[in-house]
């Protein structure tokens, strides 16, 4: 065994140059770190959606039925009678749909006590989290390790998730979780749930280094959902899915790195009970109710339908007179899931991702600048767009200025997207059927574009390494001409803006 | 939409394995990467580095080796200090305080010029590697009606000096990098 493993390093040897093998040295076990962070803060939130109220009977806006009009040859709608409630549990209607609230599933009906809330202005916050690192070195340069990141915030109150019918939000759920070995020739490669490279390892451009992140940080997190008013096309937010990553070593400034998912989901095998495939099966490549998943149903989590996702990123770091610069170039591209129609057949009714994305910062002197711009098929939560939907845009400008231990800082996202789709999938006839423009209610489907704006000013106060004390102010909106984003509430509400202020501390080890 | 790019893993796969053959590559850490874990992004925050923080629950906690450039009872930068005695080992040594980081050399007449003479005086500044880590002062006499006599060494000895010991660490480092 061991003849054959030193001819193999031979030839390795041989092919790389024979510097690269020297002797093997003594392997030492690896070293194992629990680290973690807790966050907690204040919030006061100043924003529209946070509360309910249906007025009568038929006011819950409409979902499209596909069922066509003779006269204007498009798509009609179907009225709600009656919302699902803040803790209502999305059930498992028939066909397949997994995971989206029905008309008929919700209780109660309009006008009696659970669709009526006001929510209050202030509330705390508390996020920790736990890492468990191992770092280690092998023989012949490698070098290994790995990391079980556990968060404590990932869910919204009672949701349905995988199995279970019920979760709280403090349920400890496994955020990222990956092995690597590197080598200083080879480069890294990294295989587990972790951010691909164009979706968060090896950006430039998106400025976070000051208060909670700015318009990626903890404001979400106070967020009330209803109407989707969060920014979602952050670079870690393209997705943790299960993938295998391989980075490059650093060559005269530049670096790259590619990385490949056969799904959208995560920690493998998910939501895959029995071969009834559903939405929320991973592996399913067609199943019923799969063009639903081009637009962010609210209170569902399920399999994304990207199928084979790969990234691809370049990179350059360097220097010129003291002003540090960094620049990247990423696609992301990706198939779909497709849908079934009432026959069996497998129709391609969306979109695979498809992203282009250019970013670069500069540093001098404490001062960072940085901007990063985005195009391509996906939608505001890097979901898949229906076929015939616009393409999106994404502008990401920031800044920043750190002074010993105070840091200050301001970013701002702006988007154009296409919000709900412009199709539905009728399955009766196997196709996509595009839907009336535009409607009194707006719904799901739309044919405008949804536009998001958000901005941030925050500063950091290092009390200690690791120690900071914080205080941020976050604007956001989203805006759709003619849907409604909000169908708790009487009438259209095309509109959603927050204003959140938040300050205080976080400690990380 | 279709997608531009054909066989992209393959296509980078293989300017991978192409550019890995090409010397001079420099190995990126993991901290040059982009997270969205908030612990490590609280620490970068604070400029710590997230792979040396931590509690140390099993093993043994490298970072500290890591920093000063390998084990041993030299409390400024191993690699400097290593350097720095073998620039100038060419010279007799007078003391050396690898607490203190000063190397102190004997005169030292070179066989081409018996009626000059050398003494070097070295600071290794600090643990950490860096351009501006090490000092040189040469000094220079000449033999002048029976008496050594002070003379000014040219100017760009010193940091003639100093560019061959930076030279002699890097070439350390990486030696000691390549068999870890």
């Amino acid at each position: 065994m061991r003849k054959i493993l030193l001819g193999t390093t031979a030839v390795v040897s041989a092919a790389f140059g024979a510097a690269v093998i020297t002797p093997a040295a003594a392997q030492d076990a690896p070293t194992v770190r629990i680290g973690g962070s807790i966050q907690a803060y204040y919030g006061y939130i100043n924003a529209n959606g946070q509360s309910s109220n249906p007025g009568g009977t038929g006011d819950f806006g409409r979902v499209a039925n596909s069922t066509l009009d003779a006269a204007t040859g498009r798509g009609g709608y179907t009225a709600v009678t009656s919302l699902a409630t803040n803790n209502t549990i999305p059930g498992f209607a028939a066909g397949g749909t997994n995971g989206i609230p029905t008309s008929a599933q919700a209780t109660p009906a309009a006008g009696s006590a659970g669709n009526f809330a006001r929510s209050g202005k202030n509330d705390f916050l508390n996020l920790p989290g736990i890492s468990v690192i191992v770092s280690g070195k092998a023989a012949q340069g490698f070098t290994y390790g790995g990391q079980v990141d556990l968060e404590f915030n990932a869910l919204e109150g009672n949701l349905s998730g995988g199995n279970r019918s019920s979760v709280q939000r403090s349920t400890v759920v496994a955020g990222e979780a990956y092995v690597y070995v590197a080598h200083q020739r080879f480069g890294q490669i990294r295989m587990g749930d972790e951010d691909g490279v164009m979706g968060g390892l090896m950006n430039s451009g998106f400025i976070t280094n000051f208060g909670t992140g700015g318009v990626y940080g903890v404001w979400e997190q106070f967020q009330i959902r209803q109407s989707g008013n969060r920014t979602q096309t952050g670079a870690g937010q393209l997705g943790d899915n299960t993938k295998v990553i391989y980075m490059s070593p650093q060559f005269h400034g530049f670096d790259f790195g590619v990385s490949y998912a056969p799904n959208g989901g995560g920690f493998g095998n998910g939501g895959c009970p029995s071969d009834s495939a559903t939405s929320g099966c991973d592996r399913a490549y067609a199943f019923r109710g799969a063009t639903a998943w081009a637009v962010a149903p609210a209170g569902a989590m399920g399999a994304m339908a990207r199928r084979n996702e790969y990234q691809v990123a370049a990179r350059y770091r360097g220097s010129f007179s003291g002003v540090g610069v960094a620049a990247t170039v990423g696609y992301i591209g990706a198939g779909t899931a497709y849908d079934l129609s009432n026959a069996g057949a497998q129709v391609r009714t969306m979109n695979g991702l498809n992203v282009w994305q250019a970013g670069a910062q500069a540093t001098y002197m404490g001062f960072t600048l940085g901007a990063v711009y985005y195009q391509g098929d996906y939608n505001f939560f890097w979901g898949n767009t229906v076929r015939g939907d616009r393409q999106a845009q994404t502008l990401n400008v920031g800044a920043s200025y750190t002074n010993g231990p105070i840091t200050v800082g301001a970013n701002m996202v702006t988007g154009v997207y296409e919000g709900g789709a412009r199709s539905d999938f009728n399955a009766a006839e196997g196709r996509l059927v595009r839907q009336a423009n535009p409607t009194a209610y707006g719904d799901r489907h739309n044919l405008a574009s949804q536009r998001r704006w958000g901005m941030s000013v925050g500063a950091n106060y290092r009390l200690a390494p690791g120690l900071d004390l914080i205080a941020e102010y976050v604007y956001h909106s989203v805006r759709e001409n003619g849907r409604d984003l909000d169908a708790a509430r009487a009438g259209v509400q095309s509109r959603g803006f927050a204003n959140v202020f938040i300050m205080g501390s976080r400690l990380a080890f | 939409m279709q997608q531009p790019m054909r066989h992209p893993i393959l296509a980078a796969l293989l300017i991978t394995t192409a550019l890995t053959a090409c010397s001079g590559g420099r190995q990126v850490s993991n901290e040059e990467y982009g997270t969205d874990n908030a612990r490590e992004r609280i620490l970068r925050g604070g400029g710590v580095n997230p792979t040396n923080a931590g509690l140390v629950v099993f093993g043994v906690d490298r970072s500290q080796q890591n920093e000063q450039g390998g084990p041993g009872g030299v409390s400024v930068n191993a690699y400097l200090w290593r350097a720095t005695l073998e620039t100038l080992s060419f010279m007799p040594l007078a003391s050396a305080d690898p607490a203190g980081g000063v190397i102190i050399t004997d005169w030292y007449s070179p066989p081409t010029a018996e009626s000059e003479r050398f003494k070097a005086q070295a600071y290794v500044l600090g643990r950490q590697l860096r351009s501006d880590g090490v000092r040189v002062q040469v000094f220079r006499q000449i033999y002048r009606g029976g008496q050594w006599v002070d003379q000014p060494a040219s100017s760009a000895t010193n940091s003639e000096m100093e560019d061959r010991v930076l030279a002699r660490a890097r070439e350390l480092r990486s030696q000691t990098s390549a068999s870890r």
